[in-house]
């Protein structure tokens, strides 16, 4: 019954606008002192310092960090015309070029939103200036920044291996196939439009030009090297990674391309600074709330109605795929998997679901999540960029979200689309 | 005035976060040189940890006086200004007691916790990396009163 007084306090004060975090706090502090009294309140700034002192989520602030230096350094603009030169042949030549580099991207930077401000603010603009319709280039480089969070390092990930009580590296690796999977469904899909609709090559394919690219860009094609080398091979943990690519971005602006802007990377360091203070006092929120969740089993005996009910685990992953997704729609990714993750996982393992496949599938759902309004934070920092509607680039978005649905629907059903890599190298 | 003071105010609680962040980059990666070298630093995940939490809760501040908090604002937007104001002013009153209650209890608790100290390093009591509770509620108290007009006047407006 107090459970159900919890949720419904949480939801009612989320809906007048208390940050979830607040709200979180709140509905713990006021349950614990229900059922435990006054006593229990030294316990919450206790829980609450020690719900933010995590070793592997200290990779968050320093992957954003990571990603904000290269978007000041030039790192983001050589990568585009390494890119260019690669592919400026092909038709619809700029549409690849936006999916490549955020594939590119992506394994430097676990942030899908860092992917969006490198590459949209660049090739959107010189997509409209080539004739591309304005609302699909604000679609192709939205929904190809969402690769960030499949293709490793990812933040999502990070948050889901330490809620869930899994391996990062192990979520990481996982994450490859499907997130080259989902690139290369986009990378189809463009060239469809393309061809469908007579869009421009750029240029004939010149060797030349493709090395000269590559010698520019051989820095900063290093970087995911340097850092999922490090990480996959265990020489580093991800947290350490992190580091590393920050130290490398700096070494890679400062001293190589000597174009590192001091004025953005203080704004950028700040824009990290508070993204980590809401995403954290979020996690140590629900570390508070968890006190209260384990007092009263919620989470178990919410599992065991569950498996009650059905035992299979097909069925149990589609209901957790329609409600994540439903979810997606609604919370900021990082919320949706402080607030979820902890409630469903025992149900997860109750019907042997393997944790790594399923941080994937909740991932997947969370990439969708980010591309479908009302709650899509990196569909609505896209449109802000291309200054164009959010619902005309989401009527655009349609096909690369199917495609992104298509991939989950693959990676839930055939586990081994996420398992294999991880069972070669980890089991 | 206020301001003035605000923006005085974000000013300072920009480069606390600067600093701490800046720290905790090189802390980390000055403890993976050490152990590449040979010579582990035993104290390095721990404080590393703790210069987490201190970025948490500086950085929940700024991101207070930013207004950069995750929530769903959606709901209140579509409610009638005569609906929204008194929502306003009770989820504000709801956010303000529980930093004040943080604050205070996360005060005396530092006395219960003096003679505690990190696992890593004996020397230090844990009342110093904890003392970021009190502190940085009470930075997060200041922070909403600095907006709360702003919220206010947004939940008056038509």
């Amino acid at each position: 019954m107090t459970g159900f007084l919890v949720f419904v306090c949480v939801v009612a004060l989320v809906l007048i606008n208390v940050p979830i975090a607040v709200a979180l706090g709140i509905a713990a502090v006021v349950a614990m002192l229900v059922t435990q009294g006054a006593a229990f309140l030294p316990n919450v700034p206790i829980t609450l310092f020690q719900g933010a002192t995590s070793f592997p989520l200290i990779a968050i602030p320093l992957f954003i960090l990571a990603g904000a230096i290269m978007n000041t350094s030039g790192i983001s603009r050589r990568l585009i015309e390494f890119t260019a030169a690669l592919l400026g042949s092909m038709r619809g030549a700029l549409a690849q070029v936006n999916v490549v580099t955020s594939m590119f991207f992506a394994e430097i930077s676990g942030s899908a939103v860092a992917d969006v401000a490198a590459t949209g603010s660049i090739l959107i603009p010189a997509m409209k200036k080539r004739g591309y319709p304005a609302a699909f280039s604000a679609a192709v480089t939205s929904s190809s920044a969402s690769l960030a969070i499949i293709i490793p390092p990812s933040i999502p990930m990070i948050l889901y291996a330490v809620m869930a009580g899994t391996s990062v590296v192990q979520m990481f690796v996982a994450g490859i196939v499907p997130g080259l999977m989902a690139g290369f469904g986009m990378m189809g899909l463009c060239y469809w439009y393309a061809v469908r609709y007579n869009w421009p090559v750029e240029e004939a394919f010149q060797l030349r030009r493709l090395r000269r690219s590559f010698k520019d860009a051989a820095w900063a094609l290093t970087m995911p090297l340097i850092i999922l080398g490090g990480i996959f091979g265990g020489v580093v943990t991800a947290t350490e990674g992190a580091a590393l690519a920050v130290v490398a971005a700096l070494f890679i602006g400062m001293v190589i391309y000597r174009e590192l802007d001091w004025k953005h990377l203080r704004e950028a360091i700040i824009e990290g600074g508070v993204q980590t203070g809401a995403v954290m006092l979020l996690v140590a929120a629900s570390a508070l709330l968890g006190l209260y969740l384990t007092e009263a089993q919620l989470p178990q005996r919410l599992a065991q109605q569950i498996t009650q009910l059905t035992s299979n685990p097909w069925f149990v992953l589609a209901l957790l795929n329609v409600f994540f997704l439903f979810v997606g729609m609604f919370l900021h990714s990082a919320a949706a998997i402080i607030l979820v993750v902890p409630i469903v996982m025992p149900v997860v393992s109750a019907v042997g679901i393997d944790p790594v496949h399923f941080g994937v599938i909740v991932t997947l759902n969370l990439a969708i999540g980010q591309q479908t309004p009302p709650v899509a934070s990196v569909l609505m920092i896209t449109c802000s960029i291309a200054k164009e509607n959010v619902w005309t680039v989401t009527r655009a978005n349609v096909p690369f979200i199917v495609v992104l649905l298509a991939v989950l629907l693959l990676v839930t059903y055939v586990p081994a689309t996420t398992l294999s890599l991880v069972n070669l190298f980890y089991r | 005035m206020l301001a003035a003071f605000r923006r005085r105010y974000e000013r300072l609680l920009e480069w606390i976060v600067i600093v701490l962040m800046a720290a905790l980059a090189v802390e980390v990666t000055v403890g993976v040189a050490f152990r590449y070298f040979g010579y582990s630093l035993v104290w390095y995940d721990e404080v590393a940890s703790i210069g987490l939490a201190w970025v948490t809760y500086y950085g929940a501040a700024l991101a207070a006086l930013k207004r950069a908090h995750i929530g769903v604002p959606e709901l209140m937007r579509m409610l009638p200004p005569g609906a929204r104001l008194p929502l306003a002013l009770l989820a504000e009153a709801c956010v303000l007691a529980f930093f004040v209650l943080l604050a205070w209890v996360g005060y005396t608790v530092l006395e219960v916790l003096a003679y505690d100290t990190l696992v890593s390093l004996p020397e230090v009591s844990v009342a110093y990396a904890q003392s970021v509770i009190p502190l940085g509620a009470l930075l997060f108290v200041l922070a909403e009163l600095l907006v709360l007009p702003e919220v206010l006047r947004e939940a008056r407006a038509a």
